[in-house]
């Protein structure tokens, strides 16, 4: 499958559009061109293609494209949600997780299905692969290897001031620009990037790897003029498996029973027999002496003048929680590598004092370092100039995704790319732009926390962020989201798509036949043996009111009653899941409708809030004029507007809107109830 | 601080536009479209407090006939529609005797609301109106309604037109002022610490609980951080379950119009109180900044109550003790229902027509700025609630007085003004005039917020917290997901009190006391 089209791409370079005229390469067209191949750029790009354009992905090195270039995993809570969400709307990394997954567990497991967290140790080089064959294997996809000069966008319309539409790329020694309708930016840590070890600074975004040029981040300030920020991450060293004292750690098992990420698998690629282990050690009050000696020598951690508020690097762990143990994970690397991943040790000290931090623990005394850990310093874009489509609010056909807009991880920077991807081909098939809304799904919550709030340290994923955690669940990400990916949006595929419409409905069928069972309480105690029941008002309970209970399971039930539920024990599990959690979330779907409905009112993006003749104050109208909210329900998060305010804007734009029935292109009301 | 914001309100009033704005809705017989939104019964005081011989409470929604049984022990037939009935009101668990008052049933849709109502009209005394407020709130589905709601419900079913909807956003808008300077009130002292105290000891278990749920299997977070919450929530349950279960604890409610003398030092404050009072309340002396703390007396104006407090002098203080005392005057004044500016005659300037200038930049000194609100609304509430007071007209000539007081009249935006000489009494008789005139619309309007309305909300939005923390408990050991979700809730309402708690915050306290990594 690699073959395909690889080898061409790779005999044309330098890529001359002359040369190939009329193949399919010597397009100088594209519906969508996506900068970057990270886990943003790949989703972006498959997701596009999958909408129907006709989409170029541009990557410095072919050979990176799906490199995992921090941790070997996947997954995680909060994450795994995301990955089931991107799956379900047949995103890759679910599958690319379940095929090179060496080490599945779900976290959370004792703590209710809502926040499970399904998670993989990945093995880098079959991950790679399966991303690459997969997009190689896309219909109308076309990858390309090339630097990207400069973003082309057409001249700011007099009408309308700092406003542009994107046009294409220019590439490095490319002679003639490549033209696209729409452009997304998954350029993650390599927009002015640098890195830092010791008390050396490299212009670059990964090791390895060279820096991206200064045009792209040189348009988006001064030619587009957007507010961008200054972030920065890390990654550990890489040891050598064959140096570390293994008798000195704790081992952590993978689950005995690996559960894959797709809802389109049944069964992992890694046998579960076949699974790798990850270690558990401690780090030493040694660690912290070694982290102190050598701040002078530390450029990262010196310039940590205002830092996130999570622990970032070993050093700031320390500095912030001293006299403590700290958990540092060793995590296989993948099957034939013989690297362990230290997580918990993202260090950016001269080499020679990592390697002293490293002996500190006992289990790694004699620890080889492969690669030194560093860190990144890098640019990102504000993102609350972006739509909840993703794209840039002042540039048309311009989106962003990954960790340009201030995120920080695999699945954050995956569910944005597809999402952006989805849009960047609706927009150039004239489709109308659409939006997650945060009571769907984590995605959406993702979203429009970034383009709602704004970031001030990288954002990352935690179940705590959903409001409505109870109904986003992993189980049921393929019910919330696959039959609008295919009705919609148009990202999901057909075989898909009635797998879903079939576990749904089956899963109501269940539900049904699950409250026609009744049996008094005292005949269910004598059908269940030792069971506790609380008495019923009326002495009859259904097979509902029995699932409440936590030692009665749908098994159980459907031994009683099999010809009413045996046909649907292939989903026992998700019976137990939807019968514990159904009256929770009846509960939660009133605060659902309400924020639905506001939701569902857009503002118009042009809107002259300075001037607009309602009665507001100038402190709401300087307010929304900085923050310009997409929705009525985004107007009401923004901290200092009032009721009176709000009510006062909803007139107005409703009388508008009734005096024009139609206001143009616009992000599509995105929640159905 | 943020107190329980109509949110909640306005955004039926979307929905109603919405239907509004829909073509040619068959109004009367319309199903509101999201008539889950409105399943709640609400109640309210909505008439004045203070002297009324009467008060009105009014009730709708779905529940409404069930309180009507409850409250008057009519169990198997309703009123007549639209007529009074004269009936014993008990406390629907108690059934201890309330007041006897009339009792009005109104089934929908023909009613103010459009939804089944009823109203009960008892006497006007705060004991027998906190009593009533409280039975009713006791009773399950129904609450205290939000600022404006009765209207946007009226509103929803198609009784008021579209015309009155910019009307709608001024109404929340002073409600909600209103609500907020009475919950201000009693969020003051101890009660308001107690609840502050609650919210933050929530926020830490809500926090914590969180911080293992998303972090415990990668980080070092220990199982005993769970039984501090166990036993945390414990504890929060049952201090507010023996404050809800305890009337005696609840703070005396601060009846009567507040009425705040405000202005720069040595202007006549305390000397305005005195002559007042017709006593001696507070100590009065030619030295500025003599009154450092806020001076209280109860009066009775017209036959309306009346709490008036001195304040201290407002300016840059000398000393702690007085900059403490013109932070406490500042409180007051946001607090007040009327605010009385004392301004010394002698400073105003020589050139009449100088002084209209003169006066803005005093109240603009002397008066909170409106955050947020509409400057249009904003004049006019100031216009509304404040009397400005020229003292030591003694001392002012008298043609200078007359042509400044002419000034005065046809300048714009200013609230009334009144020479007086708190020295000679002259102008007293007039200036009691307007005040008496002013305190008696206010406490004719049920828009200056009931104290025992604002205990009733605060008693059911503790009810409905307690009630969420037992879903912490009941799923605590199966699923921690849920459970959360029971300190979550709990937090939402103690939030409507005391102010929402958004989800950065929780991960502020998570970030604190955890060492999260990357």
């Amino acid at each position: 499958m690699l073959a395909r089209k690889l080898p061409l791409i790779l005999h044309n370079l330098p890529w001359s559009v002359s040369s190939r005229a009329g193949s399919d390469l010597a397009r100088r067209h594209y519906d969508v061109i996506v900068v970057g191949g990270g886990h943003a750029g790949t989703e972006a790009a498959a997701a596009a293609a999958r909408v129907g354009a006709e989409t170029l992905l541009i990557t410095q090195k072919i050979a990176t494209i799906g490199a995992l270039s921090c941790n070997p995993s996947l997954g995680g809570v909060g994450k795994g949600h995301l990955v089931r969400e991107l799956d379900a709307l047949d995103g890759l990394c679910g599958r690319a997780g379940d095929w090179a997954g060496v080490h599945f567990s779900i976290l959370n497991r004792s703590k209710g299905p809502a926040v499970w967290g399904p998670r993989a140790q990945l093995d880098r080089e079959r991950y790679r692969q399966f991303i690459q064959s997969e997009l190689l294997s896309t219909p109308r996809l076309t990858v390309l290897e090339g630097s990207v000069e400069e973003l082309l966008v057409s001249q700011s319309n007099p009408n309308e001031p700092g406003h542009h539409r994107v046009t294409g790329i220019c590439l490095v020694n490319g002679s003639q620009p490549i033209l696209s309708s729409s452009v997304v930016l998954t350029t993650g840590t390599f927009l002015s990037g640098s890195l830092f070890m010791g008390q050396t600074t490299t212009p670059g975004g990964r090791i390895g790897d060279a820096p991206s040029c200064s045009g792209l981040s040189h348009t988006l300030r001064e030619t587009l003029g957007l507010r961008v920020g200054r972030l920065k991450t890390g990654t550990p060293p890489r040891i050598v498996k064959e140096s570390v004292e293994l008798s000195l750690v704790q081992i952590q098992t993978p689950d005995k029973e690996p559960t894959p990420f797709s809802f389109l698998n049944t069964h992992t690629h890694c046998k579960p027999e076949e699974q790798l282990p990850c270690y558990l050690t401690h780090t030493t009050p040694g660690v912290e002496r070694v982290v102190r000696e050598s701040l002078h020598l530390n450029c990262h951690i010196q310039q940590d003048s205002k830092g996130p508020r999570y622990c970032p690097s070993i050093e700031s762990r320390v500095l912030r929680f001293p006299g403590r143990q700290h958990q540092v994970w060793l995590e296989p690397e993948g099957l034939t590598s013989d690297l362990l991943y230290p997580q918990g040790l993202t260090m950016t000290m001269p080499p020679d004092l990592q390697l002293r931090l490293l002996r500190e623990i006992p289990a790694l005394h004699r620890a080889e370092i492969r690669t030194p850990g560093y860190g990144v310093h890098y640019d990102f874009v504000c993102p609350t100039q972006l739509n909840p489509s993703l794209q840039v609010k002042s540039t048309q056909g311009l989106f962003l995704a990954g960790q340009i807009n201030g995120t920080t991880g695999y699945e954050e920077a995956a569910a944005q790319g597809l999402w952006a991807g989805v849009n960047a081909a609706r927009a150039a098939l004239s489709l109308p732009l659409l939006a997650l809304c945060r009571t769907q799904s984590y995605i959406g919550v993702l979203i429009d926390d970034l383009v709602g709030r704004g970031v001030t340290e990288p954002y990352r994923m935690f179940t705590s962020r959903a409001e409505f955690r109870t109904s986003l669940r992993p189980d049921n990400a393929d019910i919330r989201l696959t039959p609008r990916g295919f009705e919609e949006v148009g990202c999901v595929s057909l075989r898909r798509y009635k797998e879903a419409v079939r576990v749904r409905d089956s899963l109501q069928e269940g539900l049904a036949a699950l409250k026609s069972v009744t049996l008094s309480s005292t005949r269910w105690r004598e059908k269940l043996g030792n069971i506790s029941l609380s008495e019923s008002r009326n002495g009859s309970l259904n097979g509902l009111d029995l699932l409440q209970y936590k030692d009665v399971s749908f098994e159980m039930l459907a031994a009683i009653f099999p010809e009413h539920l045996s046909p649907y024990l292939e989903f026992s599990q998700r019976l137990n899941i939807e019968a514990v959690y159904r009256p929770h979330c009846e509960k939660q779907s009133r605060e659902i409708e309400r924020v639905q409905e506001e939701e569902s009112l857009s503002l118009p993006p042009d809107m002259d809030y300075l001037s607009l003749p309602t009665s507001l104050s100038s402190e709401v109208r300087e307010l929304l004029d900085r923050v310009r909210p997409n929705t009525l329900g985004a107007a009401t998060r923004i901290p200092g507007m009032t009721p009176a305010a709000i009510v006062h804007l909803l007139h107005y734009v409703l009388r508008t809107a009734q005096r024009n029935q139609h206001t143009g292109q616009r992000v599509k009301a995105a929640c159905k109830p | 601080m943020l107190l329980s914001t109509p949110w909640r309100l306005w955004r039926s009033a979307i929905s109603t536009l919405k239907s509004l704005s829909r073509p040619a809705p068959v109004r009367h017989l319309s199903i509101p479209t999201d008539a889950v939104c409105d399943a709640d019964t609400i109640f309210a005081l909505s008439s004045g407090h203070g002297r009324c011989g009467v008060a009105v409470v009014r009730v709708s929604g779905p529940a409404s006939s069930m309180v009507l049984r409850n409250m008057t022990g009519l169990t198997q037939t309703l009123p007549p529609p639209r007529t009074a009935l004269l009936r014993r009101i008990t406390d629907p668990h108690t059934k201890e005797l309330l007041d006897r008052g009339l009792v009005l049933w109104f089934p929908g849709p023909h009613s103010f609301t459009g939804e089944d109502s009823a109203e009960f009209h008892v006497h006007g005394g705060p004991a027998v109106i906190t009593a009533v407020l409280q039975g009713l709130g006791s009773l399950k589905g129904v609450r205290p309604a939000e600022a404006g709601e009765f209207t946007r419900r009226a509103f929803h079913a198609g009784k008021l037109g579209l015309t009155e909807v910019e009307g709608l956003g001024d109404l929340i808008h002073a409600e909600t002022e209103a609500q907020r300077r009475q919950a201000l009130r009693q969020m003051d002292g101890e009660l308001g610490h107690l609840y502050q105290d609650w919210s933050s000891r929530l926020k830490r278990c809500l926090a914590h609980v969180e911080a293992f749920i998303d972090f415990s299997e990668d980080e070092l977070i220990e199982d005993g951080v769970l039984n501090q919450v166990d036993s945390s929530v414990h504890r929060l349950q049952t201090e507010i379950e023996r404050h809800l279960g305890d009337e005696r604890r609840g703070e005396r409610l601060r009846n009567g119009v507040q009425v705040v003398i405000a202005g720069a030092t040595n202007a006549g404050k305390s000397s305005l109180l005195n002559t007042l009072c017709q006593r001696p309340a507070a100590i009065v002396s030619p030295i500025p900044g003599t009154t450092r703390d806020v001076v209280e007396a109860s009066l009775d104006i017209g036959g309306f109550p009346v709490l008036l407090s001195d304040t201290a002098g407002l300016r840059d203080g000398l000393d702690s003790v007085e900059r403490e005392g013109v932070r406490r005057a500042r409180q007051r004044v946001e607090q007040a229902d009327l605010t009385l500016v004392v301004v010394d005659s002698t400073q105003l300037p020589t050139e009449p027509k100088q002084a209209p200038t003169f006066l803005q930049g005093y109240l603009s000194i002397v008066l909170p700025q409106p955050s947020g609100g509409n400057p249009e609304e904003g004049r006019e509430a100031t216009s509304d609630r404040v009397l400005l007071v020229l003292n030591k007209s003694d001392l002012v000539p008298e043609a200078q007085k007359e042509r400044t007081e002419r000034e005065l009249r046809e300048s714009l935006g200013l609230p009334p003004a009144c020479f007086l000489s708190c020295h000679t009494t002259t102008g007293l008789g007039d200036f009691l005039a307007v005040l008496q005139s002013r305190v008696k619309t206010l406490c004719g309007n049920p828009l200056s917020g009931a104290p025992s309305l604002t205990q009733a909300r605060h008693r059911a939005h503790l009810q409905q917290s307690v009630q969420a923390l037992s879903q912490y408990h009941q799923y605590r050991n199966h699923d921690l997901a849920l459970a959360a979700e029971g300190v979550r809730l709990a937090l939402t309402h103690i939030g409507r009190i005391t102010g929402r708690v958004g989800a950065e915050e929780i991960l502020d306290i998570v970030f604190r006391d955890f060492c999260i990594g990357k």
